[in-house]
Formats: structure tokens, C-alpha cells, sequence
């Protein structure tokens, strides 16, 4: 009985390790945060075309990154597959971007 | 007693215990990776067609930043409280997860009524899907991603309702589990959205 509690205790220190509201909380903020710059970029910015768009894109990579990682766990231990999967997706999908816009605009 | 037991009996992650959950976790990884190209060749085919406007409006004369700023708090914001389920989740409690997954549909429904007034308001300017390339590719692009908020919004509703019934079991913590992180990928389809389709659209050509 007093080993069962003990176990109990020991999984409930592990779990707050690896999974507390901070860095969840931390996305969010960030997320927000990088939004409301891309908005304001577009909005109020006195900048070059091409800087913007690049700005723009950079912040969206960015906030996609750091989303993957926490909200969806993928930084946790056991998501190697996982993560080469979600890769390889992301690859074709850009290469049809690329693709795509090396035909029309060049 | 016992039951309460029962609930601390349930290992730390339910969703990984079982090799069944594991397997349904890895495949869902595999369908995301599927669902990005799929949304990366409407991407493409977006910005390749996106100055295309024989007449109507042009994306910089249409769109409104406002009603897409709103929209991105609401699906972020959806995001964050079905973090807030998993979290949940993991602690064994099963009440705040049905709860927080709840706010996550009511921030979808929110983000869809604004999506739809939007292509109402739209149609009313005369860019409809026939209108122009530009039409189509916009309304195939965004019009998919509200499908799938759509489709995500009766997932976790169904999953809710069948949680009453069945509670938090090593079968059930699976479910929940995939349907967050699929609300997550929808999430971060639309920072891509918002960025390429409303953002750039706005910067013009």
C-alpha cells in the first residue's frame, strides 16, 4: 500500500517535469505576440514591399515552430517518427509553394 | 473509493499505454504530414492565381483586417484551452477535460459564424467562386480550412458526448488526445492563412 502511494507520488513529480501550464502559456503569449506584429507590419509599416512579405513569412514560421513543439508535444521524447512524418509533409508541401511561385512570378 | 482508485490507477500518459493508442498516434502524425501537402498544393495554387482579378475586387480592396484579427484570437485562444483539456487529461481529471474541450468547440463556433458572414459579405462585393481565379483558389484554399473547422467542431462535440458515457479510459484518452492535436494542426494552418492569404493580400502586388 505504502509502496502503491509512494509510486504515485513519484509518477505525479514526473508528470509536472515534463508538463506544466508555463510553456503552454508561454505559446500563447508568443503566438499573440508574433501576430500582432505580422498585423501591425502590414498596417502601420512604412517598409519595403519584399521585407514585409519576408517579415511576415519568417514570424508565421516561427509561431508554427514553436506550436509544433509544445502545444503539440512534439519536443517530448518518443516523437522521433512522429516528427520525421510531419517533416516530410511540410517538404513537399513547400516545394509545391516554391514550385509554384518560381513558375508564375519569375 | 474504488472509483476514485480507478482514476488513479490510470497511467500517467492513457493516451500512449496501450499499443493500440500508441499506433493512433502515429498514424494521425502520418495523416498531418498528408494534410500538409494536401494544404501546401492549395497554397501553391493560391499564390500562384492570387493577382488574378479580371474584374471585382482585388484581395487588397476586399479584406478587413479586423474581422481576421478576430477570427486568429478565437482560433488561437481555441487552441490554447484544448492545450488546457489535454493538460487535464493527464492529471485524471476528466470533468475539467470535457470542460475545456466545450470552450474549444464554443471558439470554433465563434470563428466559423465570423467566416461565414465574411464569405456573405464577400459574395454581396461580387467575389464569388466563378468571379475570378483569384475567387476560386481563395475560396477552395480557406474554404477547406473551414471544413475542417467544421469537421473538428462535430469531432470533439461527438467525443464529448460520448465521454459522458464511457469516461476516461485508456481508450477514450487516445481520442482526446488525436483530436487536440488535430485542433492544434488547424490552428496552425490558419497562421499560414492569415499570413499568406489576408496579410500578403493586403501588402498587394
Amino acid at each position: 500500500m505504502s509502496e502503491h502511494t509512494h509510486e504515485a507520488v513519484s509518477d505525479e513529480s514526473k508528470r509536472h517535469k515534463h508538463e506544466g501550464p508555463r510553456n503552454h502559456n508561454l505559446t500563447y503569449i508568443v503566438s499573440a505576440l508574433l501576430t500582432i506584429f505580422a498585423f501591425a507590419a502590414v498596417l502601420y509599416g512604412q517598409l519595403d514591399r519584399t521585407f514585409i512579405i519576408l517579415f511576415i513569412v519568417v514570424l508565421g514560421l516561427i509561431q508554427a515552430v514553436f506550436q509544433l513543439f509544445f502545444w503539440m508535444h512534439a519536443k517530448e521524447k518518443g516523437h522521433f517518427f512522429p516528427v520525421i512524418g510531419i517533416a516530410f509533409g511540410f517538404f513537399i508541401a513547400l516545394t509545391a509553394v516554391a514550385a509554384a511561385v518560381w513558375w508564375m512570378w519569375w | 473509493m474504488a472509483q476514485t482508485h480507478g482514476v488513479a490507477a490510470l497511467p500517467a500518459e492513457p493516451e500512449k499505454a496501450t499499443l493500440e493508442g500508441k499506433n493512433k498516434l502515429l498514424a494521425f502524425w502520418t495523416f498531418l504530414g498528408a494534410e500538409c501537402v494536401l494544404f501546401g498544393c492549395l497554397f501553391a495554387t493560391f499564390m500562384a492565381l492570387r493577382n488574378q482579378v479580371p474584374d471585382g475586387p482585388t484581395a487588397q480592396e476586399l479584406f478587413d483586417l479586423k474581422t481576421v484579427g478576430w477570427s486568429t484570437f478565437l482560433l488561437l485562444t481555441s487552441s490554447l484551452t484544448s492545450v488546457f483539456a489535454i493538460m487535464n487529461m493527464h492529471k485524471g481529471k476528466h470533468g475539467a477535460t470535457q470542460l475545456w474541450l466545450a470552450v474549444t468547440v464554443l471558439l470554433g463556433l465563434g470563428f466559423l459564424i465570423l467566416e461565414i458572414d465574411e464569405f456573405t459579405h464577400y459574395v454581396h462585393e461580387g467575389h464569388k467562386f466563378t468571379s475570378s481565379a483569384f475567387g476560386t483558389s481563395f475560396y477552395t484554399l480557406v474554404g477547406c480550412h473551414g471544413a475542417h473547422v467544421t469537421f473538428g467542431i462535430i469531432w470533439i462535440t461527438t467525443l464529448i458526448l460520448q465521454g459522458f458515457k464511457k469516461g476516461l479510459t485508456v481508450v477514450t484518452a487516445p481520442k482526446y488526445y488525436v483530436a487536440a492535436l488535430y485542433w492544434h494542426f488547424v490552428d496552425l494552418v490558419w497562421v499560414f492563412i492569415f499570413t499568406v492569404v489576408y496579410l500578403m493580400g493586403k501588402v498587394g502586388h
